[in-house]
């Protein structure tokens, strides 16, 4: 299994260098920040599998980044992390296409185990579509064409 | 409590306006009407009075009249029908003399007179025959004149009477008849006239001599004291009123007599005349004062009761004022316990990840040995950041906490300059969150004022989020100017933002309670009303002016005394039971 690389984006430093360290412990390769515009200038450079999105940040807030996300890099899986009492800016996140939301606060194997979720339905995700593709060029060859014709 | 005795006043001005525009006015009007009508209603009456007065002397006056040329008519025919020679015999003038009493009990006697007026015949009660006429105003007159209708007078006889004569001529000679009519059948003809108490009849001559009695004084051939009020010339009854000599008011209807020449007087005293009218106009005037009385009483307990009415009011409205408040801090808490979670939930996040990092560490220690300086250097590190989220954590509770206790006005000495600060404590976080830069311009020599800090914490707290909302709704980066300054007597905070300002059309509704721009949800609409009214309860009054995408500034005005007009500080006095350092 190839290394998971995850961006974690959270305006709490100490937080942000914790984690990293026990995440790299754990064999999660991780990039960290502390708002959405550097988080999406990051996206841009490097080769990012899963986010873990805090969604109450100065600058740009959190929804505002997913959407940029899923609108620029629509295979990465984004999971919500939220210290508001409501969920509801969570379930507009899900909405968005998050992958799925962590309260605050939440414990490091917990966050693992999400981001190692995230990171197999990307992979899974990603083999589907190859998978298709390939079917779909096997059984209908022709089908590329007409799909470029229409 | 002061206060409520000064709206009391205020309402007892209630009740002064409404009894005299509310009642006072309309009954004005209404004696308006009254009086109106009463003065046509008198004057028709006065008019009918007058008329029955003037048509009564004319019925008389015909009827007067009537007998006159009756009696007149009747001797003429006696005269026409004989002649001297056989009137003066023996016992044929008797035979006349019964069949004119016949046609009339007037007559009283008849007599005979030849051309040089000597009383040739003569039936009657009186010894006259024989006598000479030629000196009589009568005998003078009728040799004149057909036919003569005198005064009455005294003559032989010595009784007032008065006589009707008639001239003949027989070939060149005249001879006269004459007779006297009964004074007391003529009477009669006019006494009998009665109209109410003091309603009278009666006549005189052309020279104002009484022809008859007069039932109120005044009897026959006396000078009538009074005739220079009635003298009239007109033929046409007349009718007016006018005093008498003893200065008693009359209404008199006047009609002369053609034969004769006399007035015919018709008086009534003008209290009896107008008793109806008075009586009438008594009756109304009663109504009135009566109804009067009844409106006026009827307005001053409704003027009463409406005053008190305001008064329960207005205690109601301040009793609602306070729940209001209540009301609104309850609301606040509950928001704000929603983002003091958000605010306790990043540091356990901290925490949390800390406490995996020292598992991780002390795991490493035991795997290893004891002897890891970086192990434990990290530990180390791990539990002073524990301490410190912790104290983060106590601050926000303390923040929460500090704001929910006081919920009674509270009066101590304010010190502005150490508030403000706390309070921005309170949302500094958020503000940094949201880009938002909190600005302080406190004025270094700002004395202390009098008041609650717990409320003005409130309020502040409540005036710095509505800022931060308005911020928020801008793109870009805000900031929010808190200053404090010292003017004249008062202390004047404002708050300034750059964020999306407000409405015009919003900017007077604003401080109503439950009015609000926000989304369902997320504002109750309580938050400027319960900050209205906190400032107004302080003594102070809070004011705004906004523009729209440029800015809004709440301006709020704290007296330094804490206490307007010294009615707020007895109100806070009786608050304050002892307990807080002078």
């Amino acid at each position: 299994m190839n290394s998971i690389n995850l961006l974690l984006v959270d305006d709490e430093e100490q937080f942000l260098s914790t984690a990293k360290r026990l995440m790299e412990k754990r064999g999660v390769s991780t990039f960290v920040c502390t708002n959405g515009f550097d988080a999406i200038r990051i996206l841009k450079e490097r080769r990012i599998d899963v986010v873990l999105l805090d969604l109450k940040m100065p600058g740009i807030n959190g929804v505002e980044v997913l959407r940029k996300i899923k609108q620029n890099h629509p295979d990465i899986e984004v999971i919500l992390l939220t210290g508001h009492a409501s969920v509801e800016s969570a379930v507009e996140g899900l909405k968005l296409g998050a992958f799925d939301y962590l309260m605050k606060p939440s414990t490091i194997p917990d966050i693992l185990d999400k981001v190692r979720d995230a990171y197999e339905r990307k992979v899974a995700k990603e083999e589907k579509a190859r998978k298709s593709k390939v079917e779909n060029i096997i059984r209908h060859p022709m089908a590329v064409f007409d799909k470029e014709e229409e | 409590m002061n206060s409520i005795i000064e709206k009391t006043v205020n309402f007892e001005n209630t009740r002064r306006m409404i009894l005299l525009r509310v009642l006072l006015v309309p009954f004005v009007a209404v004696m308006l009407v009254f009086g109106t009508l009463i003065y046509y209603f008198a004057t028709n009456l006065s008019g009918q009075v007058s008329a029955r007065l003037a048509y009564l002397a004319e019925g008389q006056r015909n009827l007067v009249e009537q007998f006159l040329l009756e009696r007149s008519a009747d001797l003429r025919y006696v005269a026409a029908s004989s002649s001297l020679s056989e009137l003066s015999g023996n016992g044929n003038i008797k035979a006349e003399f019964e069949r004119l009493q016949n046609l009339s009990r007037g007559f009283l006697d008849l007599g005979v007179f030849d051309a040089e007026g000597n009383h040739v015949a003569y039936v009657g009660p009186y010894d006259l025959e024989g006598k000479n006429y030629a000196q009589a105003e009568w005998f003078k007159r009728v040799q004149n004149e057909e036919i003569f209708i005198s005064d009455v007078f005294l003559g032989y006889r010595n009784i007032p009477h008065f006589v009707i004569a008639v001239r003949r001529f027989e070939g060149e000679r005249p001879w006269y008849i004459r007779a006297t009519i009964d004074t007391f059948f003529f009477n009669d003809l006019v006494e009998n006239v009665r109209i109410g108490k003091t309603g009278e009849a009666y006549l005189v001559n052309r020279n104002g001599i009484f022809q008859t009695r007069r039932r109120s004084g005044g009897n026959l051939m006396e000078d009538d004291p009074d005739y220079i009020a009635y003298q009239v010339n007109q033929k046409q009854t007349t009718s007016f009123a006018a005093d008498d000599r003893a200065g008693a008011r009359h209404l008199y209807a006047v009609s002369r007599l053609e034969p004769t020449g006399w007035l015919l007087v018709v008086r009534q005293e003008i209290g009896d005349a107008y008793a109806p009218l008075l009586r009438a106009v008594l009756i109304a005037v009663g109504i009135i004062l009566a109804g009067g009385v009844a409106v006026v009483t009827m307005g001053f307990f409704l003027a009463t009761g409406v005053s008190q009415q305001l008064t329960m009011a207005d205690m109601e409205k301040k009793r609602m004022g306070s729940q209001l408040i209540m009301a609104g801090k309850l609301a606040e808490v509950g928001e704000m316990s929603a983002g003091v979670a958000h605010e306790i939930n990043n540091p356990l996040q901290v925490m949390k990840s800390e406490e995996m990092l020292m598992k991780d560490i002390l795991a490493d220690i035991e795997a290893n040995g004891p002897d890891q300086a970086e192990n434990f250097r990290m530990l180390r590190n791990s539990i002073d950041q524990m301490g410190a989220q912790i104290d983060r954590c106590g601050r926000i509770t303390q923040g929460l906490l500090k704001f929910a206790r006081e919920s009674q006005t509270n009066i101590q000495a304010v010190d502005i300059k150490t508030l403000l600060p706390e309070v921005i404590a309170l949302v500094e976080r958020r503000a940094h969150v949201e880009n938002v830069n909190i600005l302080q311009e406190v004025q270094s020599d700002l004395p202390p004022i009098k008041s609650d800090p717990g409320q003005l914490q409130q309020v502040f707290l409540n005036l710095i989020n509505n800022a931060m909302y308005a911020v928020s709704k801008m793109a870009d980066s805000g900031e929010i100017r808190l200053t404090a300054a010292q003017e004249g007597e008062d202390v004047i905070i404002s708050v300034q933002d750059n964020g999306c300002g407000i409405l015009p059309e919003h900017i007077e509704k604003i401080f109503l309670p439950f009015f609000t721009t926000k989304p369902v949800g997320q504002g109750t609409g309580l938050g400027l009303s319960t900050c209205y009214g906190i400032i107004e309860r302080l003594g102070g009054d809070i004011s705004v002016s906004s523009e729209v995408n440029v800015g809004s500034t709440f301006t709020v005005r704290l007296p330094i005394s804490g206490s307007p007009g010294g009615k707020t500080r007895s109100w806070l006095n009786a608050h304050e039971q002892g307990g807080i350092p002078k």
